[in-house]
């Protein structure tokens, strides 16, 4: 298990675990970031990140793709 | 009777086109009680009895966003005849999480699934007969953009509302789950049956708002135990993971993959646009695009043809010669050609460069872009304690204030938003510029630096509130994460990027007839009328008009701030004064006050008496007291609706005139100081003032480790 921000580019991940505090888990559940379903990154700036989940771009602070666990 | 239809989905899947496409300019658009959460209603196209009202697009019905409980209270309680859920095509999966929400609500659904268009280009298929089955409503195929297929997803909705068929909840969860949920409806009394599932569901999520929803609330904490222990996770997680396994498992029928493709076009798009080296620059570029084309070539040939032709040569000298010719009085002649026409006109002279303006803003939103930018933007804003989303309230701020303020509504995050409302004005909008231009003009030559110094005073200012508002306990606490969806870029249509650009345009338009007319005429009225030998009437001598005894009464206040010399200090105080009314009143006040009818837009005919009035530093001063406090009226109106509380509307209100009075302040005392040795209390006063900001700035807080940068800039902008 790694934190999404490890993850290169372009690379197709399974979600483990999502951390975080419950309002902004919930958020991210709601947006498709759920156990089990895939991630890739699609670009990544000082650990912001674009990510592709469930055929939609969701672009993501640090500190939450921190929280995010492949 | 009348039939309602909600318009129900996710943001970004063209819900907004949908809703014009069906109604029109038939519109009605308000705020939903209490929140500033635009409320949209408006009649169906040739149906005077069909009102569709668009909701805040939503990802689920929980109660995190305030725009999830806006739509879900409205759900629940309104109870409209009929929900159309608009699904994005090009991403199914996702889209479908919120409808099987909106299924167990019991109002009828129908879905629209939309940009097909693009779905059917990029090699996939939707089968929507399946998808029907599945969910069991009627789905149908549109497009949005394209028109097409709407027209039929509307008398569809009609016809259902008119049927008044409640939906049938077609998907199912795991046994283990749907057991729980059976008992939990069991346990609700007085109830319709087709509603008890949602009310469940949300009972089992332990969602305490919906509390207030419901008359008799069960106790219901038995099987929520039961649930967490069955499926080792907490309630919530486990009704949002069903859903999800359920949408998996019929998506493999409903949806023939393209496979061969993996990258979308967006995505290759965004590996360019939003790549770490790339960003900034591509960024940099789009900007000083949009800047040159709708300030210096497009914008200001329509900006010098409606000042110097439209209003110069034909409406002035056709208004005068009009009146003069119906022998109207030569005060009233004055009033309306002098005060109102050349008011109203100097402000109208702006329209068409903020409109050029706003349609590449409103091109760069629609296809997308713009939503990249507040990511690109948000790791530097982040420093100063904004979110990247900041980003786009400030950009079209500088166009005009009003639809900067009002676009700071997209950023959730309550404390963002407020900071964002702020320190929005502080960029120099289109109707400083003059201000700039005249004081360039009177005193440094022309010299391109003071302009350009003004947008970073304006930034620096943004900067440095951000930072000092951060620390204090009004906004402390942790930044809210960001998480934001990126629409897929395409083409925007004509219709809409046009009908945003007015929407934005025309609140700039409005307030140059209601506001700025109103007060050319007081102003008008208080400069014309005092008391001269002994009684109230039209008054010769400027100086004793209202004005000039207002002016004189509250002249000590801006004193030490150098706005003095000759005895005319009280001109530089109206003035300033008038700018809070409106930044375009500035100019055309001095003209008034030296006595010339009619000043060009950078007042060149007053650099001579301005020049004589200040010193070049009192007059720097004059500039930034006018670029960072209070804006015109229209913005603080906008302040107080989008701030929605009294309290902090005046907080804003008062932080921007007190930043703007100390910091002008501080340039007199300290320029003055510099360039001529003078000093005296004011000069003390100042370097105090200073050391309270930078301790204000630098003071202990757990992020402030990167802030040395900026702190410099502020120091060298004074």
């Amino acid at each position: 298990m790694m934190p999404l921000t490890m993850v290169k580019t372009g690379e197709e991940n399974t979600i483990k675990k999502v951390g975080g505090k419950e309002e902004t888990r919930r958020f991210l559940e709601n947006l498709g970031f759920v156990v089990g379903g895939v991630v890739t990154v699609v670009s990544e700036i000082g650990g912001n990140m674009i990510v592709n989940v469930k055929d939609s771009r969701v672009a993501i602070g640090k500190d939450m793709a921190n929280k995010i666990m492949v | 009777m009348a039939v309602k239809i909600a318009l129900a989905g996710n943001p970004n899947c063209g819900k907004t086109t949908l809703f014009n496409a069906l109604t029109g300019s038939n519109q009605f658009v308000g705020n939903w009680p209490g929140v500033t959460v635009e409320k949209k209603e408006g009649k169906l196209k040739g149906h005077k009895d069909v009102v569709i009202m668009d909701l805040p697009g939503i990802y689920s019905l929980s109660p995190y966003t305030l725009e999830e409980v806006v739509a879900r209270n409205y759900l629940i309680a309104e109870r409209p005849d009929a929900i159309l859920n608009i699904v994005d095509g090009t991403n199914i999966e996702r889209n479908l999480y919120l409808s099987t929400q909106l299924m167990e609500l019991g109002i009828p659904v129908i879905m629209a699934v939309n940009m097909m268009d693009v779905v059917e280009k990029s090699g996939e298929k939707i089968h929507t007969d399946k998808l029907s089955k599945k969910l069991g409503c009627e789905v149908v195929e549109i497009s949005a953009l394209k028109g097409t297929g709407i027209k039929e997803a509307a008398e569809k909705a009609v016809k259902l509302a008119e049927s008044r068929k409640a939906a049938v909840v077609a998907h199912e969860f795991s046994k283990e789950a749907e057991d729980i949920i059976a008992e939990v409806e069991g346990k609700i009394k007085g109830m319709p049956e087709e509603q008890k599932r949602f009310f469940a569901i949300k009972l089992l999520e332990k969602d305490d708002k919906i509390n207030e929803m419901m008359t008799n609330v069960p106790d219901v904490s038995a099987e929520i135990k039961e649930m967490e222990d069955k499926f080792d996770d907490d309630t919530e997680s486990v009704i949002t993971n069903e859903r999800y396994v359920y949408i998996s498992s019929i998506i493999g029928d409903c949806v023939t993959k393209n496979t061969k493709e993996k990258l979308t076009t967006s995505d290759r798009i965004d590996r360019i646009v939003t790549n770490r080296w790339a960003a900034l620059p591509i960024f940099a570029l789009v900007m000083f695009i949009v800047y040159y084309v709708s300030v210096t070539t497009v914008g200001a040939l329509l900006t010098d043809w409606t000042n110097d032709t439209l209003f110069a040569e034909w409406i002035i000298p056709g208004a005068q010669s009009f009146f003069e010719g119906i022998g109207c009085a030569d005060w009233l002649t004055g009033l309306i050609v002098d005060g109102v026409i050349s008011g109203v006109g100097a402000v109208l002279g702006f329209v068409p460069q903020m409109l050029v303006l706003f349609i590449f803003l409103a091109f760069l939103e629609s296809c997308g872009y713009m939503a990249r930018v507040a990511f690109i933007m948000d790791r530097i804003f982040r420093k100063f304690g904004l979110s990247g989303k900041s980003f786009i309230p400030m950009l079209i701020g500088s166009g005009c204030g009003v639809p900067g303020i009002m676009a700071s509504r997209t950023i959730e995050n309550d404390r963002d938003r407020k900071m964002t409302i702020m320190t929005t004005t502080f960029v120099p909008c289109g109707a400083k510029l003059p201000i700039i231009a005249m004081i360039a003009g009177a005193f440094f030559d022309n010299s391109g630096w003071v302009a350009t110094s003004c947008y970073f005073v304006g930034i620096a200012a943004i900067i440095c509130s951000g930072i000092i508002l951060k620390k204090t306990k009004m906004f402390a606490g942790d930044p809210a994460p960001f998480v934001m969806e990126l629409p897929a870029y395409h083409w925007p249509t004509v219709s809409n990027v046009l009908r945003s650009m007015w929407e934005r345009g025309w609140s700039f338009i409005k307030k140059a007839g209601t506001i700025i007319l109103l007060s050319t005429i007081v102003l008008w009225f208080l400069m014309s009328f005092g008391w001269e030998s002994g009684s109230f009437g039209m008054v010769e001598e400027l100086n004793n008009s209202i004005l000039a005894s207002i002016g004189s009464a509250i002249a000590w206040i801006f004193t030490p701030l150098g706005w003095t010399n000759a005895g005319e200090g009280w001109k530089m105080a109206v003035a300033a004064i008038t700018g809070l009314i409106a930044k375009e009143n500035v100019v055309a006040t001095f003209g008034m006050l030296y006595g010339f009818g009619e000043v060009a837009e950078d007042g060149a005919e007053i650099w001579g008496n301005l020049a004589a009035a200040m010193t070049p530093i009192a007059a720097y001063g004059f500039l930034v007291f006018n670029l960072l406090c209070a804006p015109c009226f229209a913005a603080m109106g906008a302040i107080k609706r989008e701030m929605n509380n009294a309290k902090w509307f005046w907080f804003a209100i008062g932080y921007q005139c007190g930043l703007a009075y100390v910091v002008s302040l501080c340039i007199y005392q300290i320029g003055t100081l510099i360039t001529t040795g003078t000093f005296g209390i004011g000069t003390v006063v100042a370097f105090l003032l200073v050391i309270g900001f930078l301790y204000l700035l630098f003071r202990p807080y757990k992020e402030s480790s990167s802030l040395k940068v900026d702190a410099k800039k502020v120091v060298s902008a004074k």
